[in-house]
């Protein structure tokens, strides 16, 4: 069957290169549709082995990171992680050639086989805690016996007098709030670490984002991990939003650096 | 950009060395301030949070995409002309023979 669609002499070729959204393990040629980046191309494996990298053909340029692209990236990712283990591909990448991908999985066969068995049957979800800032100054300042004083004190005096009390306030306030971001924090991972493999917590985006977090979860435990996500965010609901993702091929738990430079 | 004028109106006096030495230095400083796309990223991922929270609208989105996409283009131009890599385009695996710069964009 794949013998057909080797059309290189009916039609020419894309300028060949191969746009590859990730690697999967699989004894024989798979087809997954025209779902590709561009203009819906075909998506395919190149094999070595028993490794597919899953590409569609592509001419040779730099896609930029819009919606739409990172988008058509993404659903190739999930459509091809219903059947399979992946190790996906940073956004982006393009090889010149067929051969040039099948020499990357040649020269990276031992490292992909290896991530390939440690992924197997693990996804990625995400999730970001985000909070109304305000809404939790009100509630310390309800709390926190030191914090009214301050404010008291300084509704009771005029301007100048006050400057420290301020000063001390603003500091009261701060590291309160640091105080607490950390106890969510902390408590959102406690509850979610017991049904998840791994955890890493990256930078929060944006100054209302407490936590961005992402969590490596067996396939069989995503119902469990759904209703510990669901329980945790009941319980904060009057205060934090929490934004829920996935499931994502396990972008942040594979770190394979590979060795590519330019090819011009 | 104060160390570009301080490059242009550079009085020629002491050893050549030293102000060879400087010029570098400050083509470093403007090279980095061209070819650092960290921030337009974070940017972009902020610009995706405020749609996702509903912060802005769908129209407001594509706009200011588009005005970072345009930064990233530059940012990308800038990397190749100094021949810094660029992420995305065409790669191979690297090949044994290393630290060989990219000179040709």
């Amino acid at each position: 069957m794949s013998e057909a669609q080797t059309t290189e002499t009916a039609h020419p070729p894309l300028e060949g290169g191969k746009y590859v959204y990730c690697i999967i393990r699989s004894e024989r040629q798979k087809e997954f549709g025209d779902i590709g980046i561009g203009r819906g191309q075909r998506v395919y494996t190149v094999h070595h082995n028993d490794l597919g990298a899953v590409v569609s053909d592509t001419p040779i340029v730099i896609y930029d990171p819009t919606r739409e692209n990172v988008l058509a990236h993404e659903f190739v990712n999930e459509t091809v992680m219903k059947e399979h283990t992946v190790i996906p591909m940073s956004f982006g990448t393009v090889f010149r050639s067929e051969e040039d991908v099948t020499e990357l999985l040649r020269s990276t066969y031992q490292a992909f086989s290896e991530v390939l068995e440690k992924m197997k049957d693990k996804i990625e979800f995400g999730l970001k805690v985000l909070w109304d800032r305000d809404k939790v100054v009100t509630a310390l300042e309800h709390e926190n016996e030191e914090i009214r004083r301050l404010k008291d004190e300084i509704s009771r005096h005029t301007s100048t007098s006050t400057y420290f009390a301020r000063m001390q306030l603003g500091r009261l306030v701060e590291s309160s709030l640091e105080e607490t971001s950390q106890r969510y924090v902390g408590d959102i991972h406690d509850v979610l670490k017991t049904v998840a493999v791994a955890s890493r917590s990256n930078k929060p985006i944006g100054d209302r984002m407490i936590m961005n977090a992402a969590f490596l979860v067996e396939r069989k435990q995503e119902a469990a991990f759904d209703d510990r996500v669901k329980e945790i965010s009941r319980k904060y609901e009057d205060i934090l939003t929490f934004k829920y993702s996935g499931p994502w091929p396990p972008y942040n738990f594979v770190n394979i650096k590979l060795k590519l430079e330019r090819a011009d | 950009m104060g160390l570009i004028s301080k490059v242009l109106f550079f009085p020629i006096t002491g050893p050549v060395a030293g102000i060879r030495w400087s010029l570098n230095k400050v083509a470093q400083v403007v090279d980095e301030e061209l070819t650092d796309d960290s921030s337009i990223k974070n940017e972009l991922m902020e610009l995706q949070m405020q749609l996702e929270l509903g912060d802005i609208d769908d129209d407001e989105y594509v706009r200011r995409e588009a005005d970072l996409m345009a930064r990233l283009r530059e940012v990308r131009a800038w990397r190749e002309k100094l021949g810094k890599g660029v992420a995305g385009g065409p790669v191979r695996v690297g090949s044994a023979r290393e630290g060989e710069p990219d000179e040709q964009a």
